[in-house]
């Protein structure tokens, strides 16, 4: 019957979590659920716990788990149909099992898809996790090769079926697939005898009966005898009397679209070295599922990489902040080299926390240490008075911030200067430049330059005005030149000189004729509207 | 550079700024830009009342060979207003009460108040008292087209409308319907 071929017995006292593979998720339960085997009810299942996993259904009996659980691979389910129930009749679901493929799986299929207990620490491997002969996954023991076929739990199914047939069917290979037995094993010494004895030779045993008739039997008689199996054997219900019956069974349908255990297939098949050849379309869609397969695998295993090194990561932090305070603790009077390399070690790591300072030299006096940094970048901007020393500006009245930063750094090469740190710095700027260096900040975008005075805004505005006055208008271009300035920063300054109504604009995209003065250029005037008094007709 | 006045073909002097280029830009610095606006408004008042012009709208900016192509175009320094620099400009000038959307509705288009409706319902008053025409029925065609040639010739009807509808609040004139549409009846300042 579909119950007995399908399912495997599993003692229903060890909790269900315990009895699942690595990779198998326990997604829902529903008590109160009796089975029907085809379509009468099986007597032995008729008050129990239903589990829906990714992998499996198990059914837990309440009143014998130990003998009358059972667990049925969601593989060979072929569909599922759903009955919502009438009156007395309680809602079920239909599940129609694979009724060509499981029998031979189960009767002369390979080790590797059962799962198997470990002999030494007793672990249930799952299926497939381990090719034939291969290790247990948790004590790594070699699987034993000839106890393994009477550990599977297939077996044990067979007491409750009623029919001590099976224990003898048991101890050699399959009968079923030798079609002429010739010799008969003695039920008590095992010993062959020949076909046409009655009794044991040895022990002189009654040798059992029912063998002969074996012969014209069909083939499948000893698994399946079932006087209903011919009608039909590949159904089952699940009775629900307690309801639940809904989201269990949308459970199960998510979890059979899942297909969880084919996913672990293929990962099985990436792994082995030259499956079977394949051609057309097959080979091409198997292809691509096999790398997508290896890619996935790929990603995850990136990422474990990943989420470990980020623990790692704040270990380390809190370890420098660990040693960090430890430091400025004892940092009370002994100035020691390890100290200040272990420091500058970890602000090079970029592992220093919050503004604790660098050196001690920071902790005592920082204006001092700002001022000197001032007196540095003095030197750096306009020479250190030597002969033939020209700083950065040298020619240059203005200097946008960001050169200035990024040049003394590479002029320090070493124990760089932070852009924090740059923007203490500037304030002290000025008693140490000759002629002094300001820093301004233009409104409308933001940029900040350092200048000599000839660059404040009144003093450029004036001179731009002179200079618009001795020669017509100019453009920006024009400025940038004569000034001897970054067209950026001539733009800027041009700009900030508009605001304060210095000059105006004219733009020349304002020509009646296509040909005019050339497209949307500016050409700077002097304010002309400034102090006019109209003297055109009253 | 000295910047110079000029004489257009229709005698009307075009003052010096109106040949500086910047002029014809807006200007991103609102106090220049507000000086501009000043400066634009008066030249547009003063033209119009020189060419006797009541309308002005963005599309004279648009294309040249109109009416106001003297004042919204520079052949010399080879500059022209934009219609959107134009419109900024109708805008001021409506909000400064110099002038007023026509229709009502729309942004393009104004009626310029080169006089004001109160100086309009003054010069009105005195052309009827002056032409001996008080307490005699007027059309609206017989003042804004008079066989003789007036201070009110083609004075557009909304205008005139305005200036009516003042002098009838101080009781100086009155709305009639007529046979053909509507006539108005002035009376001496002292009443009827």
């Amino acid at each position: 019957m579909a119950l007995q071929r399908h399912t495997r017995s599993v003692d229903g006292t060890i909790p269900v979590p315990a009895l699942l593979y690595d990779d198998e998720d326990n997604l829902a339960s529903q008590e109160g659920v009796g089975i029907y085997d085809g379509t009468q009810k099986a007597p032995n299942h008729q008050n129990g716990t239903v589990y829906v996993t990714s992998h499996r259904l198990f059914y837990i009996d309440s009143a014998k788990p130990r003998s009358r659980s059972f667990t049925l691979d969601l593989s060979s389910i072929v569909r599922t149909e759903y009955y919502a129930g009438l009156f007395t009749s309680s809602s079920k679901v239909t599940i129609h099992l694979n009724t060509v493929e499981e029998p031979s799986t189960s009767t002369n299929g390979d080790a590797a898809s059962e799962s198997w207990v470990c002999e030494v620490c007793n672990f249930r491997n799952p299926p497939g996790s381990s090719p034939t002969g291969a290790k247990c996954n948790l004590c790594g023991v070699p699987r034993a090769k000839s106890g393994s076929g009477v550990s599977t739990p297939r077996p044990v199914s067979a007491p409750p079926s009623s029919s001590t047939l099976h224990v003898s069917t048991s101890l050699p290979t399959s009968p079923s697939h030798t079609p002429v037995p010739s010799e008969i094993p003695c039920p008590a010494c095992t010993f062959l005898n020949a076909a046409s004895r009655l009794r044991c030779e040895i022990c002189d045993t009654q040798l059992p009966r029912s063998q002969p008739p074996l012969k014209s039997a069909p083939a499948s008689r000893p698994t399946t005898p079932g006087p209903d199996d011919a009608e039909d054997s590949g159904i089952m219900k699940l009775s629900f009397r307690k309801g639940g019956d809904k989201a269990l069974y949308a459970l199960l349908k998510r979890s059979l679209l899942g297909k969880a255990w084919e996913v672990k297939e293929i990962g099985k098949r990436v792994e082995a070295p030259g499956p079977e050849r394949f051609g057309g379309i097959d080979s091409l869609v198997r292809g691509v599922q096999t790398s997508a397969q290896s890619r996935q695998l790929d990603m995850y295993d990136a990422l474990k990489d990943l989420d470990a090194l980020m623990i790692k990561a704040r270990e380390m932090v809190r370890l420098a902040g660990e040693l960090n305070e430890r430091l400025t603790a004892s940092a009370s009077a002994t100035v020691n080299e390890e100290e200040t390399f272990i420091r500058s070690s970890l602000v090079q790591l970029g592992l220093q926390l919050g503004d604790t300072p660098i050196t001690l030299d920071m902790i005592r006096d920082e204006k001092r240490w700002h001022e000197e940094l001032a007196r540095e970048l003095a030197g750096v901007l306009q020479g250190t008075g030597a002969k033939g020393s020209v700083g950065m500006m040298g020619e240059r009245g203005i200097i946008g911030l960001d050169e200035v930063w990024g040049g003394w750094n590479r002029a320090r090469g070493v124990a760089l200067i932070t852009p924090a740190q740059f923007l203490q710095v500037l304030p002290h700027l000025h008693t140490y430049t000759q002629p002094v260096v300001l820093m301004r900040k233009f409104p409308t975008s933001g940029l900040s330059v350092l200048h000599t005075p000839a660059y404040t805004g009144a003093a450029f505005a004036a001179r731009l005005h002179g200079q618009l006055l001795a020669s017509g208008a100019r453009t920006t271009l024009e400025v940038a030149w004569e000034e001897n300035v970054p067209v950026g920063l001539v733009a800027e300054m041009i700009g900030e000189a508009e605001a304060q109504g210095t000059v105006c604009r004219d733009v020349a995209q304002h020509a009646i004729g296509v040909g005019g003065k050339g497209g949307g250029e500016v050409w700077w005037w002097t304010n002309v509207f400034q102090g006019y008094v109209w003297d055109g007709q009253e | 550079m000295s910047l110079s006045t000029h004489q257009t073909p229709s005698g009307f002097l075009l003052p010096s700024i109106h040949s500086a280029p910047p002029f014809f830009t807006q200007q991103p610095n609102e106090s220049t830009q507000a000086i501009v606006l000043e400066q634009w408004t008066r030249l547009i008042l003063t033209y119009a009342r020189h060419r006797r012009l009541f309308f002005l709208r963005v599309e004279d900016a648009e294309k040249a060979g109109g009416q106001w192509d003297e004042i919204l175009r520079n052949e010399r320094i080879n500059r022209r207003l934009m219609p959107a620099h134009l419109e900024t400009i109708l805008r001021a000038m409506v909000r400064k009460n110099v002038a007023a959307y026509e229709p009502a509705d729309q942004t393009r288009a104004v009626l310029l108040y080169w006089r004001l409706p109160e100086e309009w319902a003054a010069v009105l008053h005195e052309w009827a008292t002056n032409t001996g025409q008080l307490n005699s029925i007027l059309t609206f065609y017989e003042i804004s087209d008079p066989p003789v040639e007036s201070a009110l010739s083609g004075i557009p009807d909304s205008m005139l409308r305005a200036a009516i509808a003042i002098l009838a609040k101080s009781g100086r004139a009155q709305v009639i319907s007529i046979a053909d549409g509507e006539g108005v009846r002035f009376f001496a300042r002292s009443g009827r």
